[in-house]
């Protein structure tokens, strides 16, 4: 088991960049090494020491690491990219794509998680237990695929285009969403425990659950009649019907 | 200015006929010379690989639909991100990459000139613009008039002249060096939602047939004299079943005689026009035709457009294979208007292995260039970024070289290939020689680049210089292609005009290249005919003003013109 903590030194007012707070990076390494590590601040490249005090206990591999970040890095983007193992608790607010591109182990943010929480995620676990911003889970501009597979679970309510590009995975919204949850999703389940809005549209294949209300439906679905999913019934939607889909969409 | 020596270098300069000499090449002042003072510079090459810098004679590296493919793909613009350093600016993209990349990419694999394929003369501006930014590298383009309403009217009127004087009018216009035709006709018929079928299905409204245009702009090409053939992509591009087209196209231009000593017509991007079959279902490689047509016929020269597997963007000024593209693979399209004179399309796709199509076009692009016995007659190319980006040549030249390279690649690529190609039953295996010809004196002498010194180290030439850390003697190709590719994705130095721009594969300096293009001339008659339906045209139909249109000298840097008269 290796701890690290991590306290920023300084309100952050610049955007950091910290693809390198990771457990891979940070295993089996010392707080001088780590420290050494780059992060950019706008377009300056900065040690870690410099923004962060930094405390490591043992020492061992990603697996075993443990990175806890007490303070505000409400505007520190990239927590946790590319992890493979490991965990990274965050006690507070993060800034943009906090476990973006992440392949394995957990993160947890007690605060709120800024957009592109989990961007094209391949594996492992994001619990946010407060809101969650835009595109939760989603494909960052271009991509074809957003999250591929593994789960990310928000206890709050997420903002619009949850799970955009959707091909895999699972993400589960215990509050409200924005609207277009799961646009152009490809594969993969969304469960929305709250209220939402236009779920689904040019989904092709994929699962979406609403048990909440549904403002409004996009008028490109087929109605399927009842069905039981886990005991609760629900209207079942087979579409999008404009790009040939078979996606699956539940409604209270 | 400096003097350099590079002593004990392994030269491959097929031009000048030396294969494999250890020898010394003296520089001065930017040009190859006999002998220097014993004040230069030194470069011991230590008996490393030394090629003349690389050619390219299709390539789409500058314009207006590599700009829509940078808009449209922002995914590919992640890729390969390297920030600025002192001497250059930041890197990014794979397939589409930044103005500044794309010169960088070619000057670190050893290339030190490259053509862009494709300008429409109402967006030259735009071409040249880039052109002013992309540092290093020697640039020239190919001015497009495969559907133009001015070439179609002359040809319906039967008036050879007048389309010698538009062609003439056009590459000044533009700037450009050469006759792009791009599916014939089939820009044209895109713009009422169709297409032409074959070489004899007459343009709508126009009246006149692909097989005319090939055939008139080929006659104007040799009546302007002009340094290049006709540069031909087919019609029919991408269809199962093409091949026939293709062969019927190679037949068109057999008995036009160049007025220069090359070929009468270039065929690009073979491997997209040799399919066999009827549907996605059967096609096969029809390869091995198109490589028996070669070997018997010797008024041609093709490229190969190997694909790559993994991401590329594919833009063309071929309107309707695009949309034909976007429909099938869902994927993003853009779609382009050029107003009188053509139209274009840009689609982002994915090769891959396991697709028997994809492995069949893979496998064709091999046959072509390893069936056809005369390595002049195939340049390497990728047709960047359809077939894949520039980046990989290396990678394609390690194919050619190895049998057990291209075992090993075949291994993972879907089995039905095989059935319906020849590419497993192929021993033939490439020298250095046979790849310098593929790389840079066959590019240079297609192009007409021979006399402004490109493609050799002959005396006199441009001291364009590529050396590899790599030593021939001690390098078996056909098994060390890991090696062999790794050294010529990064060149140990590229040398440009005597100076050195790279070393062990990064770039040390960045001076701009010159742009290439050619002036010639039409008799004064045919120019007054052509000039006076020219603006007609542009009163009529053009959105922009004859005055605003033609590339300003202020947009050529660098330039060097060649001007070649009527006969």
């Amino acid at each position: 088991m290796q701890k690290i903590t991590l306290v920023p030194k300084e309100q952050f007012k610049i955007s950091i960049e910290a693809e390198t707070i990771t457990p891979d990076n940070f295993a089996g390494k010392s707080a001088q090494d780590i420290g050494a590590m780059i992060a950019y601040e706008g377009n300056t490249p900065r040690p870690l020491s410099e923004l962060f005090d930094i405390t490591v206990d043992g020492s061992a591999d990603a697996a075993d690491v443990k990175i806890e970040i007490n303070g505000n890095v409400a505007r520190v983007k990239r927590i946790g990219e590319g992890m493979s193992a490991g965990e990274i608790v965050v006690n507070g607010d993060v800034d943009m794509r906090c476990g973006a591109l992440m392949r394995g182990g957990s993160i947890t943010v007690t605060g709120y998680a800024d957009s592109w929480v989990g961007r094209e995620m391949r594996g492992g676990e994001i619990t946010v237990k407060g809101n969650a911003g835009f595109y939760v889970g989603a494909g960052y501009r271009g991509e074809p695929c957003g999250m591929t597979g593994g789960k990310i679970t928000v206890f709050g309510n997420a903002r619009d285009y949850v799970g955009e590009h959707l091909c895999g995975g699972e993400i589960i919204i215990k509050g409200n969403a924005g609207i277009l949850p799961g646009v152009s999703n490809k594969g993969g389940k969304i469960i929305i425990e709250g209220d939402t809005d236009m779920p689904g549209s040019e989904m092709t294949k994929g699962t979406i659950i609403v048990k909440g209300t549904v403002t409004e439906m996009m008028p490109v679905y087929q109605n399927e009649g009842i069905e039981t999913v886990d005991g609760v019934e629900y209207t079942k939607y087979v579409g999008d019907v404009t790009v040939d889909g078979v996606g699956e969409l539940f409604v209270k | 200015m400096s003097e350099l020596l590079i002593k004990n270098a392994v030269v491959y300069d097929p031009i000048n006929k030396v294969n494999g000499e250890k020898m010394d090449i003296a520089v001065k002042d930017g040009k190859i010379v006999d002998s220097i003072g014993n004040g230069a510079d030194v470069i011991d090459a230590a008996g490393r690989l030394v090629y003349p810098g690389g050619v390219d004679a299709h390539t789409h590296i500058a314009g207006s639909k590599v700009n829509i493919g940078r808009i449209m793909r922002p995914d590919d613009s992640r890729l390969n991100n390297k920030p600025r350093t002192k001497i250059t600016r930041p890197y990014t993209g794979y397939t589409v990459p930044n103005v500044y990349a794309m010169g960088y990419g070619y000057a670190e694999m050893g290339y030190t000139t490259a053509f862009e394929a494709a300008i429409p003369i109402l967006k030259a501006r735009h071409t040249h613009e880039e052109f002013e930014e992309i540092p290093i590298i020697d640039k020239g383009g190919l001015t497009l008039f495969s559907s133009n309403w001015m070439v179609m009217d002359a040809i319906r009127e039967d008036d050879l002249d007048r389309v010698a004087a538009y062609v003439a009018w056009g590459l000044e216009a533009s700037r450009g060096w050469g006759v792009k035709i791009v599916n014939p006709g089939g820009g044209e018929a895109w713009g009422f939602g169709k297409n032409v079928a074959g070489l004899d299905d007459p343009v709508p409204n126009f009246e006149v047939t692909p097989r005319q245009i090939i055939r008139y702009l080929a006659e104007a090409n040799e009546k302007l004299n002009l340094p290049h053939s006709i540069h031909l992509h087919c019609n029919n591009l991408g269809k199962p079943g093409n091949y026939t087209t293709t062969l019927e196209t190679f037949d068109i231009c057999k008995d036009i005689k160049p007025k220069r000593d090359r070929q009468a017509v270039h065929l690009t991007h073979i491997q997209f026009n040799s399919w066999g079959g009827n549907h996605w279902g059967d096609m096969e490689s029809k390869g091995d035709e198109i490589a028996k047509y070669m070997n018997k016929n010797d008024h041609l020269t093709i490229d190969m457009g190997q694909l790559v597997f993994g991401s590329a963007t594919t833009m063309t000024a071929d309107g309707p294979v695009q949309y034909a593209n976007a429909k099938l693979l869902k994927a993003r399209w853009a779609n382009g208007d050029v107003e009188l004179e053509d139209a274009s399309g840009v689609t982002p796709l994915s090769y891959h292995p396991e697709s028997y199509i994809h492995g069949i076009m893979w496998a064709i692009g091999l046959e072509l260039a390893l069936l056809t016995e005369d390595p002049w007659k195939v340049l390497m190319t990728t047709d960047h970024p359809n077939g894949g980006p520039y980046v990989n040549y290396p990678d394609v030249v390690t194919l050619l070289m190895s049998k057990k390279k291209r075992e090993e690649a075949m291994a993972k690529i879907a089995d039905l290939t095989f059935e319906r190609t020849s590419i497993a039953t192929i021993d033939r295996e490439l020298d250095w020689y046979d790849i310098a010809i593929k790389t840079r004196s066959a590019h240079s002498k297609i192009l007409g680049m021979v006399e402004y010194g490109k493609g050799h180290l002959g005396v006199g030439a441009d001291a364009d210089i590529a050396i590899y850390d790599l030593k021939p003697d001690e390098t078996d190709s056909t098994i060390e292609y890991e090696k062999v590719k790794a050294a010529l994705r990064r060149a140990a130095y590229t040398i440009k005009d005597g100076a050195i721009v790279v070393k062990d594969g990064e770039i040390t300096a960045t001076p701009m290249g010159r742009t290439y293009w050619v002036k010639s001339t039409a008799p004064s008659d045919a120019h007054d005919r052509m000039m006076a339906d020219l603006k007609m045209k542009f009163k009529n139909y053009y959105s922009v003003n004859f005055a605003n249109y033609m590339v300003q000298d202020e947009y050529v840097h660098n330039p060097v013109i060649e001007e070649c008269g009527y006969a």
